[in-house]
C-alpha cells in the first residue's frame, strides 16, 4: 500500500507552499502580491526554510509561479 | 473546607428592566428588581421559604405547593415562586396557617416515598429530607395500605447515574432542566395524576433515549431519584473545590466535590461565567481517566524505540533528557531541537515550555496544537481586527438576533455553549447554518435553522464572498459603521471585488451546490435581522483556505456593522480547554506571548532582560516543518508536552517518518499515547485535578485551575518543565504557578492586570486586562478596532488542490462527537465509550447503495495518503458525495487518510477535505495491523528489577 | 307544511332524526333547529300554523299522522307559552330551538349581528366599557368580571392578541355550552367577533371537547359561512382530547399550543401572556354568547335583571334525578328550591329530594334545608359552595353521601393532571380515607348507588421493611416511621379529621380548581350529611 501513498519531498513542499501563498494573494494585484508574499515568507518561515527556497528557485527556475519567484528574489536580496 | 451546597434562591434572577419595587417580607422592607419572585426576594433577605419544585436554574413551576405565602389583601395562599414582588406588597412567609398547609403537603409527599433514608445514597444531601424537617413534619397519618409508586424498577442504563422512580417526587425539575437548561427535551412526564412518571422519551431507558447525559437532570433532582453512581459508591462529599474543566474551549467551572482524597463528583458551578451552572457529559462525568490504570506514573527512558521502556528515577530521566538535548545541539546545531506546548496544560505550564525553548534551547522552534486547529483564526482576525481572538463573551449570544454558524457543530463540540445558543434560538433568534452536514442545529426539538447552506466541502470562501456580493450589491451594508471604523479605500477595493458577477450566488452555485436563492435569503437575513453574531469552528479553519475564510467572515461582520457591541461579533469556538491560552502564551514559532513578533526588537529586549539571555530574532519551525526537517536530517530532538501528534496530525505516515528520524523524542503525557511509540523519554504528566494554574477559554476568560488532590506522578507538569530547565542550566525558582503568572503579566501588556489575587476576587478575567481595562474586556473592539481601522481583505476563492476524480470520487470530512474528545485519550478511558465505542463512516444511502454497503458493514476508506477500515453508518446527515468520520479512536486512525495539504497562511492542515474512495472490506487494513503490532512492541515496559 | 324538529345531540339521542325523517317522508318541509331545552318533551315537533308554532312532544316516527291532524295527545300548544319557557328570561338562548342554527338569514332575521354592528360603531374602549357596565361575570364558574379581563387585554401591548373560547364543557350535568353551539352558533361567533374588536384580537380559537361532535360540526360550518362577516377576524375550532383538566383555562391554552395539557401557574395572567405568550381573552361559551345581547340591547338592559353583584341571566341546567330536566335561563336571584322543586318538579321517580349538587362534580352538595339560597355567586360562596357553570344535579333519598364524597375524590384522581402535589397525591389518599370511613361506619346505608364508572389504577407494591431499623432524628425518618401500621389511627374520628385536613390542604394548596374545588362536594357531604360518615349529629358550625 505504501507505494500508493504520496508524500511530498521537503523541497517540493516548500515550492508548493510558496506558490500557494502567492496564489492566495494574487487577487491583490501583482505588485502588492509580490510584496505580501515576500513579507509573509519573511515573517513566518524559519531561516533554513528561507535559504532553501532561495536555493530551490535557482535550481528549479520554472517551479515557482511568477509572483512567488519575484517574492523569493525579494527575500534573497 | 467543609461541604456546603451552593445557595439556591429558588427562581432565576429577574430579567433586568431597570425598575425596582419595594415590599415588606416578614416585617423587613426590601427593594428589588421588578419581576423578582417573592421566593427569591425572601431568600435574598436571608430567609428561606420551604420549596421542592423550585430551583434557580429553571423557571418557576408552582407544582409542589410548599412555598405558599400570605399576601395582605389577596385571597388564598399564592405560591411564592410564581408570584412576582409588587410595590407595597406585604408578605408573610411564616404563619401557623402556612405551617399547617405546608405540613399537609409534606405529609402527602411522604405518604408515597420509600422508608430507606438511612441507606439512601442521598441521605444528608436530600432536599426532601431537609424540607420535611423545615416544615416540622413529625407525623404521617396515611399508613401503609394505600396506593404507592414505590417498588418500581430502577433504570441503571446510564453509565454515570441511576434513575429510581420510587424516589421521584414528580417535581419536574429534571424535565425542566432538560428542556430549559440543556435544550434536549429528552425527558417528559408520562401518564396523569397519581400515575405520572418521569420518563425518557420514546419510553426508552436513559441510555437508549435522546438523553445526552449532560447531568442537568441529576443536578436538578432534589432527592435520590436521579443520583450519580459514584455518590452511591463513595458516599456524599465532605468538601468542594472550584476548578475549571479540562475538556473543550467553553471552559466550564465545576465544584470538584471530594470525600477525603477521593473525587466524588464534578458539579457545575453556578457562578461560573462561561457555563452558568451547566455541564456536558464530558466535564460532568468523564473524569475517570484521571485515575485510570493506564496512567503512567514513573518516568521511563530507552535508547531506541525498538527496546522496551525502562522505568527510572525522576533524576535520571531529567538528567538524560537534558544531556540528550545538549548533545544533539552540540552535534547538529542550536536549531536542531524544538518543542510543542500543550493546549490542555495550564497557561503557566505552556509559558514555561516556550520559555524553555526560547531561553534554554536558544531558538524559536516552538509550536502548539493550535497549528492544526485555529491557527487561521489567529492569523485572520489579527490581520482584519488586530487581535487573535474572538470578539465576545458567551453571554453575548443572548443578545443576538441572527446567529450564523459556520463549520461548527456546537451541540457535539461545545455542548454547554450550544445549550445557551439553543435557549436564545427558542426565544426567537434566527439561525443560519453553513455546513456540509445536517448537524443537530439544522433541525432538532424546538430548534430549526431558518437557512441551511449545505455547501460542498472546500467552498467556504466562495460562499462567504457570495454573501458579501448580496450585501454589497443590494446595499445592505452599514455605511456609517464602515465610514467611522474601517479603512475606506480597502472597503471600496473589497466591495469592487465582491460585486463582480462571477462572485454572485448564481455564479458560484455549481461550485457550492447551494441554491442561489437560499444564499441570497441568508445574506439578507444576516445583514438586516438585527444583531448578527457569527460562530465558527474547524470547518472554517481546517482548509487550504482557512485563513481566507476567517478574513471573509471578518469582512462580513465589518460590512454589516456587527462588531464592537454585545450580541454580535466573530466568535471562534475553540477546541481545547486552553488552546486560546496556549496561543496567548507565545506558543507559536514567530511570536512571544501577547502575539508580538520575535523580530520586534523592543519586545525581544524586554524578554532578554527578564531572562538574561540573547533571544533568536528569526521565526522557528512549525510542527509540519519540524517533521519535514526531521526527515531531511536537520531536526533531531523534540519535547512534546501533552499532545499526541501522531494521532491528531494529518498524514500519519509522514508524522511517523518524521518522529522515527529523530534521536530524542521526549513525551510528557498521562498515557503512553501514539506519539510515545516513537519516544525515547517518557515523563509522566499530571491531570488538571492535581495542579494549580489557569486556563483561558474561547471567550478570552482566564480562570483558575485548582489542585484538589496530590499529583499521582509526584509532580505537576510545570514542576517537571522546571526540572528539565534547571538540568539544562537555567536556574528557575518558581514555587507556585502564581509566580509564573506574575512573570507573564510583567512581560505581556494584555495580561498586565492578571494576578492570582485578582482572579480569586473576580472569579475570572477576560483579557485584555490591564490599566486600560482593569476589569477585563468581555467585548472587544468597542468604539474602535485594536489595529486602528478595521481592514477589509480581498479573499479570492482559490480551490484546494485536493480534487475528487475517478480514483477518489468522494469527499471525506472529519469532526467530533459529543461523548468523545479529540484523540480520545481521556474519553476512551471512561464509560463514555457506551455512546461511541468506535469511529464510524457516515455515508449517504445512495453512495452506500452504489457500493453495496449496508449499515454496520466494514468498509475500506482510501485516499492518496493512506488507507484504513471502519464500519459504515448509512445516513442522510451527509450529502451524496460526502462522507464523514470522527477521529477519536487510534484503531481507526482517520488521519492516515488525511493529506498534507494545509492552509496557505498558517499550514493548518486541510482535515476537512480529502478525496477518498470507499469500498466494502473484510477487516483492518495492512497499515492498521502493522500499526497495532508496532504499538504493542513499543509500549513494552521492562520488568522493574531490570530497571534497577 | 313546515315542521320544526331539533337536531340537538340530546334530541337526536331521544330519536329526533327518525322523527324528522318520518315527517319528511310524509312530504313535510322539515326544518332542523336547536333544542328548546326541555328534555321531557323531546323529541319535540313544532308545526307551523296560522296561530304560530304548535308543539307536540314527545313524539315518535309513528305519530306523524296524529301530529299533522292535530289529534296527538301530547299536543303542547304554542311552545313558548309552556310554563317552563314562559318563566324564563332568554337573553342568550333567545334563538335557540327557534331558528335553523346555520341559516344566516334566520340569524339576521332574529336580531343577529346587531350587537356586532353596534360594537363596530364604537371605539374598542367603549365596547369594553359596555361589557363592564353590564356586570357580566365569567360564566365558566369563576365569576370574574368579563369587562375587566377585556380591559387588561386591551391595555396589554402585543403584536398579536387572541380570543379563545373555552367550550370544554366537562362537568357532569352541564350542557348549556353544547346546546348553544348546536342551536345558535352565530351567537357565539358574534360574541367572539365583538371581543376581537374590543381588544384588538385578530385570531380566535374555540376549544371544544371531542365528545361534542355535533357542536364541532355545527361550529365549523357556521364559521365557514360567517367568515366574511367577521373578517378580518378569523376563527378556528380546536378539538380537545378528553382530559377534564383541559377545561382549566391555562391547561386549555397549553393544549391549543400542542402541548400536554397542564395547568400553568399564574401569574402571568393569560390576559397578559396567554396563547403563544400573547395577550389573550379566554372566556366561556356562555360569557361570550351573552355579549351580543349586551351590545345590541344595551348594558342597562342586561344589568337590569339579577341579584346583588350577579347581574343578568344565568342559563341554569337541571339534571340528575329530576322530573323536568333541561335548560332554564333566568335572572340571578331565583332560589335553589324554586329551581329544583317548582321548575324541575322534584325527582323523576317521585322520591324525596335528599341532596342537590350545584356546579358540576366539584360543586357542593346542598340539602333541602338550604333551598332558600338565592342563585347568586356571593350567596353560594358564603354557604361553602359555588355556582360554577350552573349545573344542578338532583339526588333522591337513596343517595349515600359518603359514596358521593368518595366519587369526588375519585373523579379528581382520575382527572388530575399530576402537576401539583395536593391534587396528584391528595385525591388518591382521599379515596382511601373515605374507603376506611365507609368500612368503619356502623351501619351502611341500605341503598348503595352503583359505583361511578371510574376506577383507580393499582399502585406499586409497598416496600415492607422494619421501620425500627430506620430510625434517626431527621424529620423525614421520623415522619416515615410514623407510617408504621401500629401507629395509624384508623378510628372514624381520626380518619374524619384526616379527611378534613386533607380537604384543607387540597382546597388551599392546589394549583387549580380541580384539586381546589374537590373539597367542596366532600366537605359539604361531611357537613350536611354526617350520618353517612358514621357520625351521629350534624356539625352545625361547619355548615355556616
Amino acid at each position: 500500500m505504501s507505494d500508493e501513498t504520496e508524500v511530498m519531498s521537503t523541497g517540493d513542499r516548500l515550492i508548493y507552499m510558496a506558490n500557494q501563498i502567492a496564489r492566495n494573494l494574487a487577487a491583490q494585484g501583482e505588485g502588492e502580491a509580490v510584496a505580501s508574499t515576500a513579507s509573509h515568507i519573511a515573517k513566518f518561515w524559519d531561516p533554513h526554510m528561507r535559504a532553501r527556497i532561495v536555493a530551490l528557485s535557482a535550481e528549479r527556475p520554472d517551479a515557482l509561479s511568477p509572483i512567488a519567484a519575484q517574492a523569493v528574489r525579494a527575500i534573497s536580496a | 473546607m467543609t461541604y456546603t451546597r451552593e445557595t439556591d434562591h429558588g427562581t432565576p434572577a429577574a430579567i433586568a428592566t431597570g425598575k425596582s419595587v419595594t415590599l415588606t417580607i416578614d416585617g423587613q422592607a426590601v427593594t428589588l428588581p421588578e419581576g423578582t419572585s417573592i421566593m427569591r426576594a425572601a431568600s435574598l433577605l436571608g430567609g428561606s421559604i420551604p420549596k421542592l419544585c423550585a430551583t434557580d436554574s429553571v423557571e418557576s413551576f408552582g407544582s409542589c405547593r410548599l412555598c405558599l405565602v400570605e399576601v395582605e389583601g389577596r385571597n388564598g395562599y399564592p405560591a411564592s415562586c410564581t408570584t412576582p414582588v409588587a410595590e407595597g406588597m406585604v408578605v408573610r412567609t411564616q404563619t401557623d396557617r402556612l405551617k399547617k398547609l405546608r405540613r399537609g403537603v409534606m405529609e402527602l409527599y411522604i405518604s408515597d416515598h420509600p422508608l430507606d433514608c438511612l441507606t439512601c445514597g442521598a441521605n444528608g444531601d436530600c432536599e426532601l429530607q431537609d424540607q420535611a424537617g423545615a416544615v416540622g413534619l413529625r407525623d404521617v397519618r396515611y399508613g401503609y395500605d394505600g396506593a404507592t409508586n414505590m417498588g418500581q424498577a430502577k433504570d441503571q442504563s446510564n453509565p454515570y447515574f441511576d434513575f429510581d422512580p420510587s424516589k421521584c417526587i414528580l417535581c419536574s425539575r429534571c424535565v425542566r432542566a432538560c428542556d430549559e437548561v440543556q435544550g434536549t427535551f429528552a425527558l417528559t412526564i408520562e401518564g396523569m395524576g397519581f400515575d405520572s412518571k418521569v420518563s425518557a422519551s420514546q419510553g426508552e431507558g436513559f441510555l437508549g433515549s435522546e438523553c445526552v447525559s449532560c447531568g442537568a437532570c441529576v443536578q436538578a433532582c432534589p432527592t435520590a431519584s436521579l443520583i450519580e453512581k459514584k455518590v452511591v459508591e463513595v458516599g456524599t462529599p465532605d468538601r468542594a473545590v472550584v476548578t475549571t474543566c479540562a475538556y473543550c474551549g467553553v471552559g466550564c467551572t465545576f465544584r470538584a466535590e471530594m470525600r477525603g482524597e477521593e473525587l466524588v463528583r464534578m458539579v457545575p458551578w453556578k457562578d461560573g461565567k462561561a457555563n452558568r451552572g451547566h455541564s456536558c457529559v464530558k466535564g460532568r462525568f468523564a473524569w475517570g481517566y484521571a485515575q485510570h490504570q493506564d496512567r503512567i506514573l514513573n518516568p521511563m527512558i530507552r535508547a531506541s524505540v525498538s527496546e522496551p521502556w525502562r522505568e527510572v528515577s525522576w533524576d535520571e530521566a531529567i538528567a538524560y533528557t537534558a544531556s540528550e538535548f545538549r548533545r544533539i545541539q552540540a552535534k547538529y546545531g542550536t536549531r536542531s531541537i524544538g518543542g510543542i506546548t500543550s493546549s490542555r496544560c495550564t497557561n503557566e505550564e505552556t509559558f514555561l515550555v516556550q520559555k524553555l525553548i526560547r531561553q534554554g534551547f536558544g531558538n524559536n522552534n516552538v509550536d502548539t496544537c493550535a497549528r492544526v486547529c485555529h491557527s487561521p483564526t489567529g492569523y485572520g482576525l489579527s490581520q482584519t481586527f488586530g487581535t487573535s481572538a474572538g470578539t465576545q463573551d458567551f453571554d453575548s449570544v443572548m443578545q443576538a438576533d441572527v446567529i450564523l454558524v459556520i463549520g461548527a457543530n456546537p451541540t457535539d463540540g461545545h455542548p454547554v455553549f450550544a445549550s445557551r445558543m439553543k435557549r436564545r434560538l427558542r426565544q426567537g433568534a434566527k439561525l443560519i447554518v453553513m455546513d456540509p452536514r445536517r448537524t443537530d442545529l439544522v433541525k432538532s426539538p424546538h430548534v430549526e435553522a431558518d437557512h441551511h447552506l449545505p455547501l460542498r466541502p472546500g467552498t467556504n470562501v466562495a460562499m462567504l464572498t457570495a454573501m458579501a456580493h448580496v450585501i454589497v450589491t443590494e446595499k445592505l451594508y452599514d455605511e456609517a459603521f464602515i465610514r467611522e471604523r474601517c479603512d475606506g479605500q480597502e472597503f471600496a477595493d473589497w466591495a469592487d471585488f465582491v460585486s463582480q458577477p462571477a462572485r454572485s450566488p448564481e455564479a458560484i452555485e455549481p461550485l457550492t451546490g447551494v441554491k442561489a436563492d437560499e444564499v441570497r435569503a441568508a445574506a439578507r437575513l444576516y445583514a438586516t435581522g438585527g444583531n448578527g453574531a457569527i460562530y465558527y469552528g474547524l470547518g472554517v479553519t481546517e482548509h487550504s483556505q482557512g485563513s481566507s475564510t476567517v478574513m471573509a467572515i471578518a469582512n462580513l461582520a465589518m460590512a454589516t456593522g456587527n462588531v464592537g457591541r454585545e450580541g454580535v461579533g466573530v466568535n471562534p469556538l475553540r477546541g481545547q480547554n486552553n488552546v486560546q491560552g496556549a496561543c496567548d502564551m507565545g506558543s507559536f514559532p514567530h511570536e512571544f506571548s501577547g502575539y508580538r513578533h520575535v523580530s520586534d526588537t523592543a519586545t525581544r529586549s524586554l524578554f532578554e532582560q527578564a531572562w538574561g539571555v540573547t533571544l533568536d530574532a528569526e521565526p522557528g519551525l512549525r510542527i509540519p516543518n519540524m517533521l519535514d526537517a526531521a526527515t531531511d536530517g536537520t531536526f533531531k530532538g523534540l519535547f512534546v508536552q501533552g499532545e499526541d501528534i501522531l494521532q491528531s496530525d494529518p498524514n500519519t505516515h509522514h508524522v511517523a517518518a518524521g518522529l522515527a528520524a529523530m534521536e530524542c523524542v521526549v513525551v510528557q503525557d498521562l498515557f503512553l499515547n501514539e506519539t510515545a511509540n516513537y519516544a525515547h523519554v517518557f515523563l509522566p504528566g499530571s491531570t488538571f485535578l492535581e495542579k494549580d494554574g489557569t486556563f483561558t477559554n474561547a471567550e478570552r476568560r482566564i480562570q483558575r485551575v485548582r489542585k484538589v488532590m496530590a499529583p499521582l506522578n509526584g509532580y505537576a507538569d510545570w514542576e517537571i518543565v522546571q526540572l528539565v530547565a534547571n538540568a539544562m542550566g537555567l536556574n528557575w525558582t518558581y514555587d507556585h504557578p502564581s509566580q509564573i503568572m506574575d512573570e507573564i503579566a510583567a512581560l505581556t501588556p494584555t495580561f498586565a492586570g492578571v494576578h492570582y489575587d485578582r482572579l480569586e476576587a473576580e472569579g475570572s478575567l477576560q483579557w485584555p486586562a490591564n490599566d486600560a481595562a482593569p476589569d477585563g474586556t468581555p467585548t472587544m473592539h468597542i468604539g474602535g478596532f485594536v489595529r486602528g481601522k478595521g481592514k477589509f481583505v480581498v479573499t479570492d476563492y482559490v480551490p484546494t488542490d485536493e480534487k475528487t476524480g475517478p480514483r477518489f470520487p468522494l469527499l471525506l470530512t472529519t469532526g467530533r462527537i459529543l461523548s468523545h474528545y479529540n484523540v480520545g485519550a481521556q474519553t476512551r478511558r471512561t464509560a463514555n465509550t457506551a455512546w461511541h465505542p468506535e469511529d464510524r463512516l457516515e455515508i449517504h444511502p445512495s453512495d452506500a447503495e452504489n457500493r453495496g454497503i449496508k449499515e454496520g458493514d466494514w468498509v475500506a476508506l482510501k485516499s492518496r495518503a493512506g488507507e484504513t477500515t471502519l464500519r459504515a453508518q448509512v445516513t442522510e446527515r451527509v450529502a451524496p458525495g460526502v462522507v464523514y468520520t470522527t477521529f477519536h479512536h487510534p484503531e481507526t486512525q482517520a488521519n492516515v487518510i488525511t493529506t498534507d495539504y494545509s492552509d496557505w497562511a498558517t499550514n493548518c492542515p486541510e482535515y476537512k477535505v480529502t478525496a477518498v474512495q470507499v469500498m466494502p472490506s473484510n477487516g483492518p487494513s495492512d497499515w492498521q495491523r502493522d500499526y497495532a503490532d508496532q504499538a504493542k512492541m513499543s509500549r513494552r515496559i521492562a520488568p522493574l528489577e531490570a530497571a534497577e | 307544511m313546515k315542521i320544526y324538529v331539533s337536531r340537538d345531540m340530546a334530541s337526536v339521542a331521544l330519536g329526533a332524526d327518525d322523527v324528522a325523517q318520518a315527517f319528511a317522508d310524509a312530504g313535510c318541509e322539515v326544518i332542523r333547529t336547536g333544542s328548546r331545552g326541555l328534555f321531557s318533551i323531546e323529541p319535540l315537533v313544532e308545526v307551523e300554523t296560522a296561530d304560530g308554532r304548535i308543539g307536540y312532544g314527545p313524539v315518535g316516527p309513528w305519530d306523524v299522522a296524529a301530529v299533522l291532524d292535530g289529534s296527538h295527545p301530547n299536543r303542547l300548544g304554542p311552545v313558548d307559552q309552556l310554563s317552563f319557557f314562559a318563566g324564563q328570561q332568554r337573553f342568550t338562548f333567545a334563538r335557540c330551538g327557534v331558528i335553523d342554527p346555520v341559516s344566516l338569514t334566520d340569524y339576521a332575521a332574529k336580531d343577529g349581528w346587531k350587537g356586532l354592528d353596534a360594537a363596530r360603531a364604537l371605539a374598542p374602549q367603549a365596547v369594553v366599557d359596555a361589557v363592564k357596565a353590564s356586570g357580566l361575570r365569567g360564566r365558566g364558574g369563576a365569576g370574574f368580571p368579563t369587562g375587566i379581563k377585556w380591559q387588561t387585554v386591551l391595555d396589554a401591548p402585543g403584536a398579536q392578541k387572541y380570543i379563545v373560547c373555552n367550550a370544554d364543557e366537562g362537568d357532569s350535568g352541564t350542557f348549556a355550552d353544547r346546546m348553544l353551539m348546536e342551536g345558535d352558533p352565530y351567537c357565539l361567533i358574534e360574541g367572539m367577533a365583538i371581543a376581537a374588536h374590543a381588544v384588538g384580537g385578530t385570531q380566535g380559537y374555540i376549544y371544544i371537547r371531542s365528545e361534542y361532535p355535533f357542536a364541532i360540526y355545527t361550529m365549523r360550518l357556521a364559521i365557514e359561512r360567517a367568515a366574511h362577516l367577521i373578517a378580518p377576524f378569523t376563527l378556528e375550532v380546536r378539538e380537545g382530547a378528553g382530559a377534564y383538566v383541559c377545561g382549566e383555562e391555562t391547561a386549555l391554552l397549553d393544549s391549543i399550543e400542542g402541548k400536554r395539557g397542564q395547568v400553568r401557574a399564574k401569574p402571568p395572567l393569560p390576559a397578559l401572556k396567554g396563547l403563544f405568550g400573547q395577550p389573550t381573552v379566554i372566556n366561556n361559551v356562555l360569557s361570550l354568547a351573552a355579549v351580543p345581547f349586551i351590545l345590541a340591547e344595551g348594558a342597562e338592559a342586561y344589568a337590569a335583571v339579577g341579584f346583588g353583584r350577579s347581574r343578568g341571566t344565568m342559563p341554569v341546567q337541571l339534571a340528575g334525578n329530576v322530573r323536568h330536566g333541561g335548560l332554564y335561563e333566568i335572572g340571578f336571584g331565583i332560589t335553589l328550591g324554586e329551581l329544583v322543586n317548582d321548575i324541575g318538579g322534584g325527582t323523576a321517580n317521585g322520591r324525596p329530594v335528599r341532596a342537590v349538587q350545584v356546579g358540576g362534580p366539584l360543586g357542593a352538595y346542598f340539602p333541602p334545608s338550604m333551598f332558600h339560597l338565592p342563585f347568586d355567586y356571593e350567596s353560594f360562596a358564603a354557604a361553602g359552595g359555588l355556582i360554577g357553570h350552573a349545573g344542578i344535579t338532583v339526588f333522591d333519598d337513596s343517595v349515600d353521601m359518603a359514596h358521593m364524597a368518595r366519587f369526588a375524590m375519585e373523579f379528581c384522581a382520575a382527572e388530575s393532571c399530576g402537576k401539583c402535589t395536593p391534587c396528584r397525591i391528595g385525591s388518591t389518599r382521599g379515596v382511601e380515607i373515605v374507603d376506611r370511613i365507609m368500612a368503619a361506619r356502623p351501619t351502611p346505608p341500605s341503598v348503595m348507588p352503583a359505583k361511578a364508572g371510574i376506577s383507580l389504577p393499582e399502585g406499586g407494591a409497598e416496600e415492607k421493611r422494619d421501620p425500627s431499623l430506620r430510625w434517626d432524628d431527621g424529620g423525614l425518618s421520623k415522619a416515615l416511621y410514623s407510617r408504621s401500621p401500629a401507629r395509624i389511627d384508623t378510628s372514624l374520628d381520626a380518619q374524619t379529621t384526616l379527611l378534613r385536613d386533607l380537604c384543607d390542604t387540597m382546597k388551599y394548596g392546589s394549583l387549580c380548581a380541580l384539586g381546589g374545588f374537590t373539597p367542596y362536594p366532600v366537605l359539604s357531604a361531611l357537613d350536611y350529611f354526617p350520618e353517612d360518615f358514621g357520625a351521629t349529629a350534624p356539625i352545625k358550625e361547619a355548615a355556616e
